[in-house]
């Protein structure tokens, strides 16, 4: 099937509409969907920008107490070593004080006071226990100098403050604290002197502090720490933390390989992509060197901030179906426009072959456009115009046919019908008449004496008295019957429905009176004269020829007598 | 004309991808190997393959646990050959997990240095006439000094005690091996068998040890940053040469020294699962295992020992190979106790 130029027309402009809104619409897609991307890593890399200053300022806090405990002369005064009945009671005054820490500060599992001497052995100590605390005496006090906490802040200065790695304490007998990852944060204890007698340490339930930093955080944002080496410190997967601890190293590069320039120090701050959950998922991250520890010779923990891709692009997808909305909705009244439009160019297109259609069935013009002032009225009045032309020179071509036709079957000077005409006539009126059983008569009629006025008056007078003749013999008849030249001065007439001998005698009398008056011709008195031959159907012949022929030996018979008469075949003789 | 040429082709290529299919089908055969990370890298796994043509499928394990798991769950079913200490070694054996090797089939057994081949003095690998295990690499725990500070090498394990090294001494945090380098220390003839007056000889051991390190690591990086950062003098080499390529890499002026008691040492060997599916290609893979380039990569790429090299300066001191302990929950109980700071008041309280 052929489409029409409407549908193809509507189609070409409905495919360029869509095309242009998909892609308007892709492109603003892509690039907002980019936008969002941007705006999360941005997002993210500030989260975990705010998030280590919040754990910064937490273990600022965390140190202020031990730096407070520290300083108070009753802790100076039981680690300067004083064996004395005052002794007892400033320890238990000094217990009464971490108790009240530790029911304070939900996110520490012990306190302690720690001595320089005997191997590091706790002076007082308190630990957490479920919901209360316990003071943790006698010989169950234990030696601590080999503990990175005990020897670290034992080298430092009275004010400064030691921060241990991130591990899981195995330190039997502490209570709460057993196998849980803790932060143990440790400060001097001085003399006046300046000399170092002991410490206070807080182990600190490293845990806790991050769930309350990570109460900010959205549901769906996750936290990775891992240490200074990449071990998983924190892991949406808990199975994939502190591996170490049971012999077997899970590293923050081995999972996510671009955080290796974070642990060696070459960047401060990266994005990658991670895997969350157990249902591992893929995620964007933003990770951080996280200073962990004072001073400048402190170590770090990489920090992290991951959020589910799904998520980030959760947005992108309300966005998508937005802008597939609106594509869909533009496409919609692009293919409206463009059908529209086509029927705009096609509907006078239609008028027109409608219109040059019915000029070519019915020759009728008008009906096109021409009104119009664009290309399409151009077309139309082109048309017009041709129109216009076409016709009128049909209508001459018609007039001269008409003409040639009339010229065909009459007689250029007397305008009577001519031989073939009046044969055909004949012919016809035959057959009507051997139909209807009826008669019919043929007058053949021959001026006597024009060879006379032509030789005498000329030819211009011959034919004017040729015409007058004609006119004569037609007003002598009746309209049904037919008067013809025959040639030179003779002329038939045929009389139809003349079923007696005597009516036709009585026509050609008539005509032998007229003839018999003068004529005036151009001024010239003229005396003519006829002679007649009668034949009648079907008594003298049964075809025209016959007919004819028999009026013509008719007429001459008359002639022979000298004219001005009439004969009827077989009536008379030349005998 | 054209078209039967092209089917004369057709059938050809047909046959042809007929018979590779069925080569391939042949060929379908694979080893399976369950290793520790380094033990079987792709290159190398490579060789083989193409060699004996056949597809060989590395399961890379964790841990004695994670090892003990998989070729127990269906009775050694799923795998053809394992890489196994000599200490794991025995429940193996015991549990007949692991079935004699037909020597015949590993001839580069040979090549192997005269230790490796003395299956009397490695424990567990043999029983009677039957030799179930090959040994492979190996690591020795001995120990590191800073030339800097110990001007004379150490010869004793007794040095970790030594009071002028007090608060430069890194030790290891590990029950198992420091109840067994204190009862070298004290002299005992067999470290890994404890008696009762041993146990009580060897807490208060460790306890003076305790008093008298820095610290105990755990992970090797920690040791490399604790003796640079604390200018420690002696370290014990839970990690052996491990540790000694990684200090002189971070820049230490180091020693290295297998004191006269002994080493202890991990030895991990091959040996063939009962339900090894093709036991001479498993051989073979053994065999493989002990050839030069194999070897050269176990050193240069994991910094452990080989079997086959004579270069090891280690090679004529004394090495004692990892044995199961008489009650290994008992040490690390204890030693849990030991490291978090308990006196032996508490401690000779204990059962």
């Amino acid at each position: 099937m052929k489409l029409g130029l409407n549908i193809r027309l509507g189609a070409l402009l409905a495919a360029f509409g869509v095309l242009a809104t998909g892609l308007t619409g892709l492109y603003s897609f892509t690039q907002s969907r980019e936008l969002l991307v941007r705006a999360a890593e941005r997002d993210l890399l500030s989260s975990t920008q705010v998030f280590s200053r919040r754990f910064s300022t937490a273990v600022q806090s965390m140190s202020g107490d031990v730096r407070l405990i520290g300083e108070l002369d009753v802790t100076r005064s039981i680690a300067a070593g004083a064996e004395d009945a005052a002794s007892e009671l400033h320890k238990s005054a000094l217990a009464d004080t971490f108790h009240a820490m530790l029911r304070a500060n939900a996110a520490y599992y012990q306190v302690r006071l720690v001595s320089a001497r005997d191997h590091g052995l706790e002076l007082v100590r308190v630990d957490r226990e479920g919901p209360s605390t316990v003071r943790v005496l006698g010989d169950m006090l234990q030696e601590k100098a080999h503990f990175p906490y005990v020897f670290n802040a034992l080298g430092l200065k009275r004010g400064e403050v030691f921060l241990s790695k991130i591990g899981i304490n195995h330190d039997v007998g502490s209570h709460a604290a057993l196998n849980r990852p803790t932060l143990y944060i440790s400060s001097p204890v001085t003399t006046t002197g300046g000399a170092v007698t002991g410490l206070v340490v807080i182990t600190v339930d490293i845990t806790r502090v991050f769930d309350e930093l990570k109460a900010d955080l959205p549901p769906y944002r996750k936290l990775f720490l891992a240490n200074e080496w990449g071990d998983y410190l924190i892991h949406p997967d808990p199975s994939q933390t502190f591996g170490f601890d049971q012999g077997r190293r899970v590293l923050i590069q081995e999972s996510i390989a671009q955080v290796q320039p974070l642990l060696d120090g070459k960047s401060p701050q990266v994005l990658a992509q991670a895997e969350l959950g157990d249902k591992p998922e893929p995620a964007l991250g933003a990770f951080t060197r996280m200073p962990l520890g004072l001073g400048g010779k402190s170590g770090f923990v990489v920090l992290g901030i991951a959020e589910p891709l799904s998520e980030i692009l959760q947005s992108t997808r309300v966005l998508g179906r937005t802008v597939l909305q609106i594509v869909l909705g533009f496409s919609a009244v692009a293919i409206m426009l463009a059908l529209f439009a086509a029927r705009v160019v096609t509907r006078p297109l239609k008028q027109m072959t409608r219109e040059v259609k019915r000029f070519s069935s019915e020759h009728v013009v008008g009906g096109l456009p021409t009104q119009r002032q664009d290309e399409i009225g151009e077309l139309a009045r082109g048309f017009d115009e041709m129109q216009a032309r076409i016709a009128s020179t049909m209508a001459e071509l018609d007039a001269s046919r008409t003409h040639l036709a009339h010229m065909a079957r009459h007689d250029n000077l007397t305008g009577l019908a001519n031989r073939s005409v009046f044969i055909d006539r004949l012919e016809h009126a035959i057959l009507s008449a051997k139909r209807n059983g009826g008669c019919l008569a043929v007058l053949f009629v021959d001026l006597d004496r024009f060879k006379h006025i032509n030789d005498t008056h000329g030819h211009g007078i011959g034919d004017m008295a040729l015409v007058q003749a004609a006119r004569l013999l037609t007003s002598c008849v009746r309209e049904v019957d037919t008067v013809a030249r025959w040639g030179g001065d003779e002329f038939v007439i045929l009389l139809e429905a003349m079923d007696e001998e005597h009516e036709a005698r009585r026509v050609a009398q008539t005509l032998l009176d007229r003839f018999g008056r003068r004529m005036d011709v151009n001024g010239l008195q003229i005396d003519l004269g006829v002679s007649i031959g009668i034949s009648m159907y079907p008594r003298d012949g049964f075809d025209a020829t016959e007919l004819i022929q028999r009026a013509d030996e008719a007429m001459y018979l008359s002639k022979h007598r000298q004219g001005n008469r009439y004969s009827v075949f077989g009536n008379e003789s030349l005998t | 004309m054209m078209t039967a040429r092209r089917l004369r082709f057709l059938a050809r290529a047909g046959a042809v991808l007929g018979a590779a299919l069925f080569a391939l089908a042949v060929q379908a055969e694979t080893l399976r190997v369950l290793a520790w990370p380094g033990y079987a890298d792709p290159d190398l796994v490579k060789v083989f393959e193409q060699r004996h043509k056949v597809s060989v499928l590395v399961t890379v394990i964790s841990s004695d646990e994670n090892l003990w798991e998989r070729v127990s769950a269906n009775r050694g079913a799923d795998f053809d050959v394992f890489a196994v200490n000599t200490a794991e070694l025995k429940r193996y054996v015991d549990a007949g997990l692991s079935v004699p090797l037909t020597l015949g089939n590993i001839p580069n057994i040979a090549r192997q240095q005269p230790r490796f081949r003395d299956r009397q003095a490695i424990p567990n690998i043999a029983r009677g006439n039957d030799v179930f295990a090959v040994p492979y690499t190996y690591s020795e725990m001995g120990l590191i000094y800073d030339r800097q500070q110990v001007k004379v090498p150490p010869t004793s394990i007794s040095a970790l005690w030594d009071p002028q090294y007090k608060g430069r001494v890194l030790a290891f945090d590990t029950g198992g091996h420091n109840f067994s380098i204190a009862a070298l220390a004290l002299g005992r003839p067999n470290p890994f068998q404890l008696d009762e007056a041993a146990y009580k000889e060897v807490t208060a051991h460790l306890v003076a040890l305790r008093r008298n390190v820095l610290t105990f690591y755990s992970l090797p990086e920690e040791s490399v940053q604790l003796f640079r950062e604390h200018r420690a003098a002696l370290l014990f080499a839970n990690y052996g040469t491990q540790q000694v390529q990684q200090l002189k890499k971070a820049g230490a002026d180091i020693g290295y020294v297998i004191p006269k008691e002994g080493a202890l040492a991990w030895l991990d060997c091959w040996t063939v699962t009962r339900g090894a599916k093709n036991k001479p290609l498993a051989e073979a893979w053994i065999d493989y295992m002990l050839e030069a380039p194999v070897g050269r990569a176990l050193v240069e790429r994991q910094g452990l020992a080989n079997t086959v090299d004579s270069s090891s300066d280690a090679g004529s001191s004394k090495i004692i190979w990892l044995e199961p302990v008489e009650d290994p929950n008992r040490r690390s109980s204890i030693w849990a106790r030991i490291v978090s700071g308990d006196r032996l008041v508490v401690l000779d309280r204990l059962p």
